[in-house]
């Protein structure tokens, strides 16, 4: 009994992270249809940031996870702006294609760009961001893992509110069901990629410097959270972003599930596993509707 | 652009899709609360020519005034501030927000809270439909009833002039009564429009002026009653010998 209840709350916080990096993902492609292989890149971005903040400028644990998610919603506008944007002027047929391509590119480049600023250093925090542990159901949890998933969790619930609560957010989720029905009431294509993009990156950058507190920085620390939020995009159906969280928590599940029964190694099989049974099944996901774009809700 | 008694004029548009030119040196112009109709069979143009108004689609040359200014090379976004409201054949809505969301994106350009819910109001006095439907969403709406909502959409911006692709497509004839009654309604406020309309008949009864485009030309002109006195229209669109 003890041992479930225990696979269920690890399950529950691996989970959680997917979901901050697929949710992320998932917007920009519902919005901007765009398939980002460089979204592990701003997790590994958010992570140095991180490292920067609470070793170099000795900030709380808080403010570094806030300030790594800004800094690198600023890189990702500046990186729509740079690529995306005369992309759009200049490829109109095959342009998920492009995307996908292009992405790729900029992902081997900031890994490289990383590697040559700072070298193939580890960058991790020695103790955690918080110390101690915590009881729950009489089992102890370090604290870093209960908090950072909190501080995930309320990234995620933050989003959804902006996204249907705010005029910006509405803005944006009109966008990705009608982008020309959205400029003719009046909304502005170009400020909605840019702070979509960056928004994207935000998020990824947030679950990076979340979890620092294990993973330390290294320029391919974004790979691995990059396979996971695409597999659960292509679980649960690309570009519905209410559908990523649940996802990522099944995905979590499956991992916790793999790890403990088969044993570690067996983790990563099955997840391909079931990613290529799902593409051959019902390529549309889990909760897909027919059509890449369908709703952010 | 001088004439500033004109709210719209379009000076010898020429519009292409690749190599393709469908629009021919149009020039056309209307004036305040008046109701223009283009009229054309399938494929004439029509609705490039509106597209191209709305800045959708660029011209290779002519230019497009409203109100005075020339809108050629403004971005479509900036319309809806500047009161041009454009409710296209695709009808464009976001079909997985509720009703009223869709109400209120229609009132994105407008910045103060009461006048959005004045608009509201208005829109759903106009289609008490609407309002029974106001928590649906928009793609679950009937034909109909979509056709209803972008109309409503496109009102919720305070347009000076609206321009309508088709309007009645779709619609009883009972809807087809409301939509051309709004019209005359919001022409009555001082409100211009530029329509498209397969429901010749109809158009030509409620508007003051109408241009026949052929094969992305215009190729006649006139008020509604010389059009509709003539005798190429009269067998062309209104199946009469
Ligand atoms: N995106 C496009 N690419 C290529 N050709 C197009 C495109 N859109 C329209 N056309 C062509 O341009 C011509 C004019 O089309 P348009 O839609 O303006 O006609 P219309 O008068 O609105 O017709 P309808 O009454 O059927 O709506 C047609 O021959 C059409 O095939
Ligand atoms: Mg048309």
């Amino acid at each position: 009994m003890d041992n479930i209840i225990y696979a269920v709350i690890i399950s529950v916080i691996r989970g959680g992270f997917y979901s901050l990096m697929a949710v992320g993902l998932s917007l920009v492609f519902g919005v901007m249809n765009i398939a980002n292989f460089a979204h592990g890149e701003f997790y590994m971005l958010g992570a140095y940031f991180a490292y920067c903040g609470s070793v170099v400028f000795r900030l709380n644990p808080f403010l570094s996870i806030l300030f790594a998610g800004a800094a690198v919603f600023v890189i990702g506008v500046g990186v729509e702006k740079a690529v995306f944007v005369p992309l759009r002027v200049r490829s109109k047929k095959n342009w998920l294609m492009n995307t996908f391509l292009l992405t790729l590119g900029i992902s081997i480049i900031m890994q490289n760009l990383v590697r040559v600023v700072v070298g193939n250093r580890n960058y991790g925090l020695r103790r955690g961001y918080f110390q101690g542990n915590m009881q729950i159901f009489g089992m102890g949890i370090s604290n870093d893992r209960i908090i950072c998933f909190l501080i995930s969790m309320a990234a995620i619930v933050g989003l959804m509110l902006f996204l249907n609560r705010t005029r910006l957010g509405r803005a944006i989720r009109a966008v990705s069901q009608d982008a020309t029905g959205a400029q003719l009431v009046g909304i502005n294509l170009g400020f909605i990629y840019s702070f979509t993009f960056g928004l994207s990156c935000a998020l990824a950058a947030i679950a990076g410097a979340c979890l620092l507190f294990k993973d330390p920085a290294t320029p391919i620390v974004g790979l691995a959270p990059l396979y996971k939020s695409w597999f659960v995009l292509i679980l649960v159906g690309m570009g519905n972003v209410g559908a990523s969280i649940i996802g990522g928590i099944i995905v979590g599940f499956l991992e916790t599930l793999a790890v403990d029964w088969l044993g570690s190694g067996w983790m990563d099989v099955m997840s391909l596993g079931i990613i290529m049974l799902m593409l051959i099944i019902k390529p549309n996901g889990l909760f897909g509707k027919k059509g890449v774009k369908s709703a952010v809700e | 652009m001088s004439e500033t008694h004109n709210i719209l004029d379009v000076e010898n548009i020429n519009v292409s899709y690749g190599h393709l030119q469908v629009v021919w040196d149009v020039s056309f112009s209307v004036g305040k609360s008046k109701v223009v109709a283009l009229l054309g069979l399938n494929g004439a143009g029509k609705t490039t020519i509106l597209k191209t108004i709305a800045g959708l689609i660029r011209p290779q040359s002519g230019s497009v005034g409203f109100l005075g200014q020339d809108i050629t090379k403004l971005p479509t976004h900036m319309l809806a501030e500047r009161g041009l409201s454009f409710i296209s054949e695709e009808r464009n809505l976001f079909i997985s927000m509720t009703v009223e969301e869709n109400l209120t994106l229609g009132a994105y350009s407008v910045k103060r809270k009461d006048k959005i819910h004045e608009n509201l109001r208005a829109v759903y006095d106009l289609f008490p439909r609407l309002k029974e439907r106001s928590k649906q969403l928009a793609g679950t709406m009937s034909g109909g009833e979509r056709q209803m909502l972008a109309i409503a959409r496109g009102l919720m911006s305070n347009p000076r002039m609206i321009m309508l692709d088709e309007p009645s497509m779709g619609l009883s004839p009972q809807n087809v009564r409301v939509v051309f009654e709004t019209i005359k309604m919001l022409r009555e406020q001082g409100v211009t429009t530029l329509i498209v309309e397969q429901n010749v008949n109809t158009t030509l009864e409620f508007a003051d002026r109408a241009y026949v485009i052929d094969q992305g030309r215009v190729v006649m002109e006139g008020t509604s009653s010389e059009v509709r006195a003539d005798n190429r229209i009269r067998k062309l669109y209104l199946g009469e010998e």
